[in-house]
């Protein structure tokens, strides 16, 4: 009973601690007489403006008059097309217009700016992610291997990595490497990503495969097994099993440092963030958001990973 | 007596980087069917002479014949040469991740490439003569250490070996689980298993060996059958550690 109460008192002091923090950030805001407009922010995710209508050829425009049919004649060509379900026309009747010139916004919803930054971000992570296992897998075989090139390589892969800053990592990668390999933006995003990730995975698994007992190798080889069959059948899922929480860990970690390759031409969710503040000056609301959705994924995939540890556990 | 040994092991040293000498020129010689213990205090290099007869243990110089191929020669083909020579461990080292009967079935499957049916047919029949029949689709962390040591034979023995090496395979049990391993151990040697056995249990050895050897500072010293072997120690060093053994 008494403990009951002593809990409830430091629930107490926890809910003040956070309304305190909540009142210390508006009243700085005040001091700098910030002026917050949340009602700006929605239209980020979900823009009302509809999904826009794109030439597919160069052509001549015609409008009906009760202004509810677009037809295009194309230019020294036969085609022609017609649309009627748009909102608001841009051209106007008799305008030539050229392939993927705006001719109108059709009515509905279509993901904002922001909405597409957080794709963006969970496809570079995604695909990095898959990279990185890659490269973490063999850097990790490596370092346990007993073949001297083999276990110098990836002990020397693991410290340059790590040695280096990921934004100094990511400006070789842009900007070098990119340049003499023709890299798209996305390509060296996912480059950049993937090899300072797996060099962390590297080391995960590395402590994973140590941390299975010796004697699981030992029996594996008495059967006749060659080295890689037990890795591969006896060993590594094992290993994999125990490394689980802290690979999850790199993977969140890879979704936040994706946030790095705002500094490319490659509209993640973060440069989304800085491109809608360069318009309307509103840098208090759009982080604030930004910093929530990069916490709604990193929530949601902390929560899959860790419904799956107990179903591995229930095993 | 030559002509028939299935194992023979001529001047095997082994030294550690560090210096130490495990092994300084051990003969040895098992023929098939037959049923050799090796005793002897814990440093006394006999673990290490058993992990040599299937090279988990590399050896500094001599020679190790296994079935007439040359057992630490860089041509041998060691994964094929392990296929006919089980090893049971003192730790069990059953695959936790894996059920008793996949346990047995995983290297007739993935070395020998046996399909499916005639591996868990195979290996169910193992299990069988272990007595764990019932205990098919448990984990190890399930079973007692006494059931883990029966299925890590049934492991061993489906490969189908023609020697069976056991390194001190109950010293890690408690006393009471002692018996049912050293069961399926005599089963085996009344089939006729060549068997060498690194032991503490004396009354195994006098009871099952054809052959018991004496080690100590890397070296045999002292080989006879059971009977003579145990009831008129001739050495001097093997009286004083059965002395302390069977105290």
């Amino acid at each position: 009973m008494k403990q009951d109460r002593s809990r409830g008192f430091w629930y107490g002091v926890y809910a003040l601690v956070l309304v305190g923090l909540v009142a210390g950030i508006w009243g700085m805001s005040v001091r700098v007489h910030y002026d917050w407009n949340w009602r700006d922010v929605p239209q980020y995710l979900v823009s009302t403006s509809g999904q826009e209508l794109l030439a597919p050829f160069d052509a001549y425009v015609t409008i009906t008059p009760d202004g509810k049919t677009l037809s295009l004649t194309e230019y020294g060509g036969e085609r022609s097309a017609s649309y009627t379900d748009f909102e608001q026309a841009y051209a106007e009747s008799g305008d030539l217009v050229f392939r993927d010139d705006l001719l109108a916004y059709q009515a509905g919803l279509r993901p904002g700016i922001l909405l597409i930054g957080l794709w963006m971000t969970l496809k570079l992570s995604a695909v990095s992610l898959v990279f990185a296992l890659l490269f973490g897998l063999v850097a990790g075989l490596g370092r346990v291997a007993d073949n001297p090139a083999a276990r110098q390589l990836s002990s020397n892969y693991v410290e340059l990595i790590r040695g280096t800053p990921l934004l100094v990592q990511i400006f070789i990668v842009y900007f070098f490497i990119g340049t003499v390999l023709q890299l798209s933006a996305f390509t060296a995003g996912v480059v950049a990503l993937a090899v300072f990730t797996g060099a962390y995975i590297a080391e995960i698994i590395r402590s994973g495969i140590e941390s299975v007992p010796r004697g699981q190798m030992e029996a594996s080889r008495s059967l006749g097994m060659s080295y890689a069959q037990a890795m591969r059948y006896v060993v590594l899922p094992q290993a994999l099993k125990k490394t689980l929480p802290s690979l999850a860990g790199q993977f969140i970690n890879l979704i936040k440092d994706s946030s790095l390759v705002s500094v490319m031409a490659l509209t993640d969710l973060t440069k989304a963030g800085r491109e809608i503040i360069s318009s309307n000056f509103r840098p208090f609301e759009v982080w604030f958001t930004v910093a929530l959705m990069y916490l709604a994924l990193t929530g949601t995939l902390s929560y899959l990973v860790r419904r799956l540890e107990k179903r591995l556990a229930h095993e | 007596m030559n002509d028939k040994a299935l194992i023979r092991a001529t001047a095997v040293t082994k030294c550690y980087p560090n210096g130490t000498q495990a092994l300084k020129g051990v003969d040895l010689q098992v023929s098939r069917g037959e049923v050799v213990c090796i005793i002897g205090p814990s440093g006394s290099g006999k673990s290490t002479l058993l992990r040599t007869l299937n090279a988990m243990e590399s050896i500094t110089s001599g020679e190790v014949m296994v079935d007439g191929v040359s057992v630490h020669a860089r041509s041998t083909d060691l994964n094929r040469l392990r296929t006919q020579v089980g090893m049971v461990f003192q730790q069990f080292n059953l695959f936790p991740h894996m059920t008793a009967l996949e346990n047995v079935m995983l290297a007739p499957m993935r070395v020998s490439k046996r399909p499916l049916d005639e591996a868990r047919s195979r290996a169910e029949k193992l299990l069988q003569k272990v007595g764990l029949a019932d205990k098919a689709h448990v984990h190890p962390g399930q079973l007692s250490g006494g059931q883990q040591q029966r299925v890590a034979i049934a492991r061993a023995l489906a490969m189908q070996p023609t020697i069976m090496l056991f390194d001190e395979p109950t010293s890690a049990l408690d006393p009471e689980m002692v018996g049912e391993v050293l069961e399926v151990m005599k089963d085996l040697a009344r089939e006729g298993m060549t068997m060498c056995v690194v032991t503490h249990e004396m009354g195994f050895a006098r009871a099952v060996a054809h052959r018991v050897i004496f080690m100590d500072g890397g070296q045999i010293q002292h080989e006879a059958p059971p009977q003579p072997f145990f009831d008129a120690p001739s050495h001097d060093r093997l009286r004083a550690f059965l002395g302390q053994v069977l105290k």
